[in-house]
């Protein structure tokens, strides 16, 4: 099954089957996703460098490409066949897609089992034919895949999110479209990105083990309403995240009231609760909202593992490192007490100021140029009882964004296990220095409570791949 | 789905070595008197009989009886209550039952949809009542996750001894979760909530159980 699932991320062949030319169909827009990489042009989208087919029988053309009447008049072998028709003709469309075997389908039409129980029935149908005949379904009633390496953007999304390294399982198209448009103004990075819609046949947990043995990833964010399998989900689910973290955001929490189930026990099992649990025994990590689950998603791609709970502090700002170490505290984050020896080493350097505050949170002062830092967090990050660090900056005049960036980056590339996370608070005169770090994979957050959770994060994912 | 009656709910309890505050049957005031007394005081009585299994809902159940008076007096009561509420219902009189001395704890399992069998642990009371202070684990489980489940609760250091109370046996009290949910695995059985069970520095006995069948 693993293998199969490759011609979805990685195909040299694509048909499209719908491709129409009215630029407000859903056909038109697959196609132009897939020849010049996104609808909205943006600098992270390049058009698919292998062959496009795009299928309409009353088209010469479409977007310069030429057309087919019919799959099956296409000579080369085709890996993937994107499907954007009326549902009642898909039938037809999939027994042409059989007889040309192509390697896989991804249907993006709507009008089945969402729908009402004649969808559901035709569903069922689509399904018993593509797996006697072996070829595996991506939807129906989803956005597409989108796998940057490829340069593959097999959606109609709005456009092509930046190359990184999260992997993003969405059940919302939607959702999944406006994170494209978020990720390309933030500059976030995604190896792959699937709206998985109904999942006739391929499930949440056939796409976590792919992606588990996917180098291009390095964490997956799932944005879930409703898992059919929940025992496969926690077994692909265990498995994968010891070597790969794996967060999800659970929609539909409070739903579970308007069941009612006579014991008492079932009365407050609420399935969100459950699904918590179950998350929980499988390690994944649970988001509360959209933000959190890509910050966290971010952090444990980019940065290594929390071998063990034991973090530090840096700030110029006593009240933000205050704040910084209650939210660890809620989290069960621990602040290690620095040793003396440490503080020795600090004072020796005769760089601190003197009124520095000798212990964690280590508050080096407002007025703390690049050097206090650069002096700070070499020490800390020199001990072999830290593990992590969390490094806070807010602004004076005498502050230094940028060069306060170029040190944490140094820092991290002589200290690559031990994991960093930055706040720099403020606003308009961070952002170059914010920008610096990002490019540099140290996730930079502008809040306090969210470095505490994405360390947080960190941490678990030393305990869960010890 | 409907629950067992007492008898079939013991051969259960009993098949999965569960331990069980155990129940004596009376069929006169008398002989309720001097059960009870047997049992040791203070004792609790519930309506015994095969067509009537909600017992709380006819006043078929009473607690905390102290004496062979009050316990001859509760008989009549509950069988009272019982012919009138339930004219219809075949009474074999009451059970009678040693009061356990402990923190009432609850263990239920019920199926879940998408994730199958789920045991659910809670503190007894007020505690599951408004707090909801209940842990679940997606079945099977081992002794270390019943453990887990017993400290993840936010009222589990009521469990481990506070205001001069003694802790409860927690390795007993895991125990007893482990081998709970291992009911699970007989797919007839849909849910169950024993409760309350009642556990103390030495043990962890289940006073009360409902289970429920397909």
């Amino acid at each position: 099954m693993m293998k199969k699932l490759d011609v979805f991320f990685n195909p040299k062949t694509v048909a499209v089957i719908g491709a129409s030319r009215d630029p407000n169909s859903v056909g038109y827009g697959i196609l132009k996703n897939l020849t010049t990489g996104g609808f909205f042009e943006s600098r992270f989208s390049k058009p698919f460098p292998g062959k496009v087919y795009p299928i309409n029988p009353n088209a010469d053309q479409i977007l310069g490409v030429k057309c087919y009447k019919n799959i099956t008049d296409i000579m080369e072998d085709i890996d993937l066949a994107l499907i954007a028709v009326p549902a009642k003709i898909v039938p037809i469309v999939i027994k042409d897609c059989i007889k040309k075997r192509v390697g896989g389908v991804i249907l993006i039409s709507a009008g089945f089992a969402e729908m009402n129980e004649e969808g559901r029935k035709l569903q069922e149908d689509i399904v018993k034919m593509l797996r006697s005949a072996g070829i595996p379904l991506v939807g129906p009633n989803c956005l597409g895949v989108i796998r940057t390496p490829s340069h593959l953007n097999a959606s109609f999304a709005p456009s092509m999110p930046p190359h990184g390294s999260v992997a993003f399982l969405s059940q919302s198209g939607a959702i999944a479209d406006s994170i494209i448009d978020w990720a390309i103004e933030h500059r976030y990075g995604m190896s792959t990105l699937i709206s998985y819609g109904n999942r006739a046949d391929l499930d949440v947990h056939d796409y976590i083990e792919w992606l588990g043995e996917d180098p291009e990833t390095k964490s997956i964010a799932l944005y879930i309403e409703g898992i059919k399998d929940g025992r496969k989900f926690m077994e692909v689910a265990r498995k994968v995240s010891k070597k790969k973290p794996i967060i999800a955001l659970k929609a539909g929490r409070t739903s579970e009231g308007a069941k009612a189930i006579s014991s008492h026990t079932g009365s407050l099992a609420g399935s969100y609760e459950i699904y918590k649990t179950a998350f929980k025994q499988s390690n994944v990590l649970v988001a509360d909202t959209i933000e959190e689950l890509f910050d966290l998603a971010k952090a444990l791609a980019n940065q290594p593992a929390c071998k063990e709970n034991a973090v530090a502090i840096i700030t110029n700002g006593g009240g933000c490192g205050v704040l910084c170490a209650d939210y660890c505290s809620n989290l069960g984050v621990n602040l290690v007490e620095l040793k003396k020896s440490t503080i020795q080493k600090l004072d020796k350097s005769k760089k601190m100021h003197p009124a520095y505050s000798r212990r964690n949170p280590l508050d080096i002062i407002g007025d703390a140029l690049p050097e206090q830092y650069e002096t700070a967090i070499n020490a800390l990050l020199a001990e072999p009882y830290i593990h992590g660090l969390i490094i806070i900056q807010t602004l004076q005049t005498m502050t230094n964004p940028e060069k306060d960036a170029e040190i944490i980056i140094e820092a991290h590339k002589k200290y690559p296990n031990k994991p960093i996370i930055c706040t720099y608070m403020g606003g308009k005169y961070s952002k170059h220095g914010i920008n610096t770090l990002e490019t540099h994979n140290i996730p930079d957050f502008n809040d306090v409570s969210k470095a505490a959770k994405a360390m947080w994060a960190l941490v678990k994912k030393g305990e869960i791949t010890k | 789905m409907e629950q067992l009656d007492i008898e079939k709910t013991i051969v259960i309890l009993k098949k999965y070595s569960l331990s069980f505050l155990d129940y004596r049957l009376a069929d006169s005031p008398d002989k309720a008197a001097i059960l009870a007394k047997k049992a040791g005081f203070p004792v609790a009585m519930k309506v015994a009989s095969p067509d009537i299994i909600h017992k709380s809902d006819i006043v078929g159940v009473k607690i905390g009886l102290n004496n062979e008076g009050d316990a001859k007096k509760a008989y009549e009561d509950i069988i009272k209550s019982a012919r009138k509420k339930a004219p219809k219902a075949k009474l074999k009189g009451v059970y009678i039952q040693k009061m356990g001395q402990g923190t009432e704890v609850i263990i239920g399992m019920k199926r879940d949809e998408q994730f199958g069998p789920v045991l659910m642990f809670g503190l007894g009371g007020i505690f599951v009542e408004v707090f909801k202070d209940i842990s679940f684990r997606v079945l099977p489980i081992d002794k270390k996750q019943a453990i887990e489940m017993i400290s993840e609760i936010k009222s589990s250091s009521i469990l481990k001894g506070t205001r001069g109370k003694k802790p409860v046996n927690l390795d007993a009290l895991a125990s007893l979760l482990v081998k709970a949910s291992k009911i699970a695995e007989k797919k007839e059985i849909a849910e169950f909530d024993f409760n309350p069970v009642i556990a103390d520095e030495k043990r962890a006995v289940i006073a009360d159980a409902r289970i429920m069948v397909q």
